[in-house]
């Protein structure tokens, strides 16, 4: 597939071609604040790409934070209407770590025993814009879970900044339509993106042997050390909301007068209700063991059920953490206390 | 030697000399200019311990969780002491087994009236004192709206809530075993992101804040989502002082406003 070219300047006139096909969404500035997200856009204008990544990553694009899964009515039998009208989309300006947390989502949501009808709709009916990272955040290790600051994956066209304009890359047929329009790529430019790619992976030292960490992970499960990684620990949800691997959900029936919906909303294993049974009991019952259900659901339990960590090395619970705890400490903590 | 040399010296000695079981202060984080609370129940431990200006957190909403956990002694500037006389009014600890090492607050947030600990059973160089609260023309311009007005801003401000609790989960104050929210059978508020969902979550906890909050900005500073929850804890404040007259965390002998009956609590409310 033919390496495109983009004029910055462009952007405007190429998210409004865009936007006549489908509904179009990139990171957005919120008013007076930090805080970037995801939203619609129609235009250059709003479109915030100096942030390295939005607050919330691309995940709730796929699986929102709340959705209705369907309405009821108590007085007959139920009729399942599966909601299922999103529009086609494109979403413009995804890091490579948040895309590639849709690869993993796809091992849980799409499998083929039993496949999520709601995120396959949202994933069919969108195509991924990438936009790679030239200058990684202090707290960015995607290099450490086998992701890459230019990396490609689940995205239809990854744009690279080679100056005043961007290297457009075709990925999938989707991203190969999406660029059509644009003229091709010389050598240089090409030459330019991979200078620009080493230098980013460069600027990431963390590289600690996470496939050793897993198999010394299978044997900790009661080991002491759970005990002081917990301790500043607040047991709140930010690490997991934040997380664009983490995608536990909750469902509930909220009824009145008879009518009623059935509510999927994101849920965190940070929280205490997350397993307390019926009975009162709860396995879970401290933050230690909480604490613990995440660290080795990411780094032993998915690697071992599917094959590549549960974790894209973004940072945002590392920068988020109200407490201070950094990921990568826990990690280096856990390789040299574990045997 | 330096403040943070001489806050070493005295927690190695606390803990060689058995005075003490566990020092809660702060330790550097992996990331530059980052610190993470310090749990530390070995003398040599001690030399972790910094006092910097990343040194943030309110220590205080960790005492709840180390009731059962033998002596501690708490690293406390200004708003981490007021939330500690607030939980020991509130007995949420035992005096007798706490020892607090005033400081000044080295991380000083504008928002907090105070600097040096109110409370304390030896301090850590000069005493700084209380100074006036900071203008609060954030406050007054809320004042200024219609209540139409302000329940749309509460609404745009909540909106964003993402209901991941770090507001709840740094407060001293909200120590209960079982939050509100948190009631599943039944289930009192809905677990969603919508209006009513979140708008039920934050001013209810506002109401339980009444006349407890120290408004040490430990919930806006845990947001992720850049919520200025800190208007409405300083409008419950200004209820508070308004009509009682009382500042919460200041001293451990004024009673709690709101589980106090006085006859001369205001009551034009009853007609």
């Amino acid at each position: 597939m033919t390496p495109r070219l983009l004029a910055k300047k462009d952007l405007g006139r190429f998210i409004a071609a865009l936007a006549k096909e489908a509904e179009v969404w990139a990171p957005v500035k919120s008013t007076d604040r930090e805080n970037c997200r995801f939203g619609p856009v129609t235009g250059a204008e709003g479109i915030c790409l100096d942030c390295l990544q939005t607050r919330l990553p691309v995940k709730e694009l796929f699986l929102p934070q709340r959705e209705i899964l369907f309405r009821f009515k108590s007085d007959s039998p139920a009729r399942v209407k599966p909601v299922s009208d999103i529009p086609a989309r494109v979403v413009f300006g995804v890091r490579p770590c948040d895309a590639a947390a849709l690869e993993l989502f796809d091992r849980v949501f799409l499998d083929p025993a039993g496949d999520d009808p709601y995120y396959r709709h949202r994933r069919e009916r969108t195509a991924l814009i990438g936009v790679a990272c030239d200058d990684p955040g202090t707290a960015c290790f995607c290099t450490a879970v086998g992701g890459d600051p230019h990396g490609t994956a689940a995205l239809d066209l990854l744009l690279e900044d080679i100056g005043d304009r961007w290297l457009c890359r075709p990925l999938t047929e989707k991203g190969e339509r999406l660029a059509a329009a644009r003229g091709p790529a010389g050598k240089d430019d090409c030459a330019e993106t991979e200078r620009r790619a080493a230098a980013a992976r460069e600027q990431m030292t963390f590289a600690p042997d996470l496939a050793q960490l897993a198999e010394k992970l299978a044997g900790a499960f009661d080991h002491e050390i759970w005990e002081e990684l917990a301790r500043p620990c607040v047991n709140c949800g930010v690490c997991t909301y934040l997380c664009p691997t983490c995608h536990c959900f909750d469902v509930t029936d909220e009824e009145r007068h008879g009518r009623g919906a059935r509510i999927r909303a994101w849920d965190s294993c940070q929280f205490s209700l997350f397993t307390r049974h019926a009975s009162g009991h709860n396995p879970r019952p401290t933050g230690t063991t909480r604490l613990r259900n995440r660290t080795l659901h990411k780094f032993r339990y998915f690697p071992h059920t599917h094959g590549p960590l549960l974790c894209v090395g973004c940072g945002r619970c590392i920068i988020h953490c109200p407490a201070g705890i950094d990921l990568r400490e826990t990690l280096e903590t856990l390789t040299a206390t574990l045997r | 030697m330096s403040a943070v040399e001489k806050l070493r010296a005295r927690c190695r000695e606390l803990l060689e000399k058995g005075e003490t079981d566990i020092v809660l202060g702060y330790r550097a984080g992996r990331r530059n200019g980052t610190a993470v609370p310090a749990f530390i129940t070995a003398a040599a431990d001690c030399d972790r311990l910094i006092l910097d200006e990343s040194c943030h957190h309110n220590l205080a909403a960790y005492l709840p969780g180390l009731r059962h956990k033998g002596r501690v002694t708490i690293i406390a500037a200004g708003p981490t002491s007021r939330s500690v006389v607030v939980l020991l009014k509130e007995s949420q600890f035992d005096r007798e087994r706490l020892r607090i090492i005033g400081v000044n607050d080295p991380a000083r947030d504008p928002a907090s009236p105070v600097s040096g600990a109110v409370l304390c059973d030896e301090y850590l160089g000069d005493r700084a004192g209380t100074t006036a609260p900071a203008d609060d023309t954030a406050l007054a311009a809320f004042e200024a709206k219609s209540p139409a007005e302000r329940r749309q801003y509460l609404a745009a401000e909540l909106g964003r809530c993402i209901r991941c609790y770090a507001c709840r989960q740094v407060c001293p104050n909200c120590y209960c075993p079982t939050c509100f929210v948190d009631a599943s059978r039944p289930q009192w508020v809905g677990r969603t992101v919508d209006e009513s969902d979140s708008l039920m979550f934050h001013l209810m906890r506002a109401m339980h804040m009444a006349g407890r909050c120290v408004e040490c900005g430990a919930c806006a500073r845990a947001c992720p989502m850049d919520i200025n929850l800190m208007l409405i804890n300083r409008k419950v404040g200004a209820i508070v002082r308004d009509r009682f007259g009382h500042v919460p965390g200041m001293s451990l002998d004024d009673p709690l406003p709101l589980t106090t009956f006085n006859t001369e609590d205001k009551q034009e409310f009853i007609k």
